[in-house]
């Protein structure tokens, strides 16, 4: 719990030495503790494999930990808890998840029913599934592909339409798998501006993503996951990012070697918002370049 | 299997995996057209063409028939098909689903009565009847205005829209869910083959072996199998998280015109005379 002015603010979520295997005992998380405070964003940034994915999910309450304590609302979150038909549609209405990957959010046969899905499964009245299917659908700029199936969607309609089938829950927390991978940088920017209003109208919004260049803009809070699969450190975004020897220790960034007019040169990648990079030339002039 | 023609599989796997796509979306396409059948409620559409399947099944009048397929084609004008493409459609199943079985209906074997033509072959003395011919032709008739009702029901209905009718006719919900969601990633799983099956091409191309061809095709039976089987506990997973707890809640948003309720009625005042008239055929 965190103080804010004299009031003791529970956090949203709290994980305790939460650890978790895949059926086969192939270890996903270990001795995990964080705390979400309400209202905060939280980023959790790492390599491939390094448990990300995994630890949404068991805040989704999709696969719960093998040892360890998921607390969520006050709750400890566990199989047996989430069996309860009440204590599970009170979770769920509270918590939406955007899933990395669109094709397994879009399971209905067109995006209007995909949109609309989680509200009528909640018993939202048909008027206010319809007004906030429309409203979902024009703040993500899909209300014309509604009547279409998924499948006649590009990558970034089809993620535009999962994060507006959790939008129109209207959930307090937000987890995002992802969302800005292998999208074009205009999409990127809807969605990152999309998860920018979220947080402003008062929503908690946690993701995994690989993409530092936003988590600066769009997170208070990283946690970073190494190979170990737990938590190595937790901080500002701006402390992380500009740590540049911890992020390429732990393959976060990669040295960059690109050309400007037939000089090829090298630098470190740097992700603090002025871009303000030493560029370390090698002064090989690449005289294909100029042919 | 030689191992040239298992070349020519990979070929047609990748030909046919597209055209079906191809076709898919040209039907979704007409089905989205601002025609009269397509601005129809799908619920009573669906019952219409329930009923005029009773209708043509049970007359005995190839001139109702005849009337009945006049309408049909002036319907398909109406919903903006072409008619050509139509008649593409529907002419083509006409021979297959009737050709056996009207071929020995005209002669005097099956069909006895009065002969019109009569002639022998392998030493049997055979002839085409007037009854027969009368009844080969209401049987072709009932085939041609079954498959043209049909085909123009899927033509002028979105596919889920069609699947969602089920409903009307009492089939569960949970059944009919089950059965738009498998409609949808047919199209995922096609597209999936077909990048397996061009990937197998531009590494290997031409494969010698028939052995070789049948550990390809195999494996990538498997594969697409272990994908499905991970894909829907991912998917089953996105339910949940949506609120899905066993009872699935789905969008109804059928609206019901007085055109609508006035089309249900003709085709059963069509059902309700082919009844009536019936009685005065022997």
């Amino acid at each position: 719990m965190r103080a804010r002015g004299n009031v003791m603010v529970q956090p949203i979520f709290s994980l305790r030495n939460v650890s978790y295997s895949y059926p086969g005992g192939i270890p996903a998380l270990r001795d995990v503790s964080l705390d979400v405070p309400a209202g905060t964003r939280a980023a959790f940034i790492g390599a491939n494999g390094t448990g990300k994915s995994t630890l949404l999910t068991l805040l989704d309450a999709l696969i719960f930990a093998d040892a360890g304590t998921v607390a969520a609302f006050g709750n400890e979150l566990s199989d047996k808890s989430m069996c309860n038909p009440t204590i599970q549609r009170e979770f769920r209405s509270r918590v939406g998840f955007v899933f990395q990957n669109p094709e397994i959010q879009l399971f209905c046969p067109t995006v209007q029913e995909d949109v609309a899905f989680g509200p009528l499964q909640f018993g939202v009245p048909q008027d206010e599934i319809r007004r906030r299917l429309d409203a979902a659908a024009a703040r993500m700029r899909i209300s014309h592909l509604l009547d279409r199936s998924p499948h006649q969607l590009s990558l970034g309609e089809k993620k535009k339409a999962s994060i507006a089938s959790v939008l129109v829950m209207e959930p307090e927390v937000l987890l995002l798998d992802e969302p800005t991978a292998g999208l074009d940088p205009q999409t990127s920017r809807d969605i990152i501006d999309v998860i920018e209003e979220s947080h402003k109208a008062g929503k908690t919004v946690i993701m995994a993503t690989h993409d530092l260049h936003i988590v600066e803009e769009i997170a208070d809070v990283v946690h970073v996951f190494g190979a170990e699969k737990s938590i190595i450190r937790s901080g500002t975004a701006e402390e992380i990012l500009t740590d540049g020897e911890f992020l390429q220790a732990h393959n976060l960034v990669h040295v960059h070697v690109h050309r400007h007019l037939g000089l090829k040169h090298t630098h470190p990648h740097d992700h603090v918002h002025n871009h303000a990079h030493p560029h370390t030339h090698d002064r090989q002039r690449d005289i294909s370049s100029f042919r | 299997m030689s191992g040239k023609k298992f070349g020519g599989f990979l070929e047609r796997t990748i030909f046919g995996t597209a055209s079906l796509l191809r076709e898919a979306v040209s039907v979704e396409l007409v089905a989205a057209r601002n025609g009269f059948l397509q601005r129809r409620d799908p619920r009573l559409k669906s019952l219409a063409a329930v009923l005029l399947l009773a209708s043509v099944l049970m007359t005995k009048s190839s001139v109702v028939l005849s009337t009945l397929y006049a309408v049909i084609l002036c319907l398909v004008v109406a919903s903006e098909i072409g008619v050509f493409f139509f008649l593409g459609r529907t002419l083509f199943f006409v021979p297959i689903f009737s050709l056996f079985i009207v071929v020995p209906a005209i002669f005097d074997i099956v069909t006895p009565g009065e002969p019109i033509f009569s002639f022998t072959l392998f030493k049997v003395s055979l002839s085409i009847t007037r009854q027969g011919l009368d009844s080969a032709a209401i049987f072709l008739l009932r085939v041609l205005d079954s498959v043209s009702i049909a085909v123009l029901l899927v033509l002028t209905t979105r596919q889920h829209v069609l699947l969602k009718t089920l409903r009307v006719f009492r089939v569960p919900q949970l059944f009919v869910m089950t059965m738009g969601m498998s409609y949808r990633y047919i199209f995922l799983f096609l597209d999936i083959i077909r990048n397996v099956f061009v990937a197998i091409r531009s590494r290997v191309g031409f494969i010698s072996s028939t052995k070789e061809g049948r550990k390809i095709v195999t494996s990538t039976m498997a594969g697409l199998w272990l994908r499905s089987y991970r894909m829907q506990s991912q998917v089953y997973d996105a339910m949940l998280s949506r609120g899905y707890c066993g009872e699935a809640h789905t969008l109804d948003e059928f609206h019901a015109r007085p055109l609508d309720l006035i089309i249900f009625f003709l085709a059963l005042c069509a059902l309700a005379g082919t009844l009536w008239f019936n009685r005065f055929f022997h």
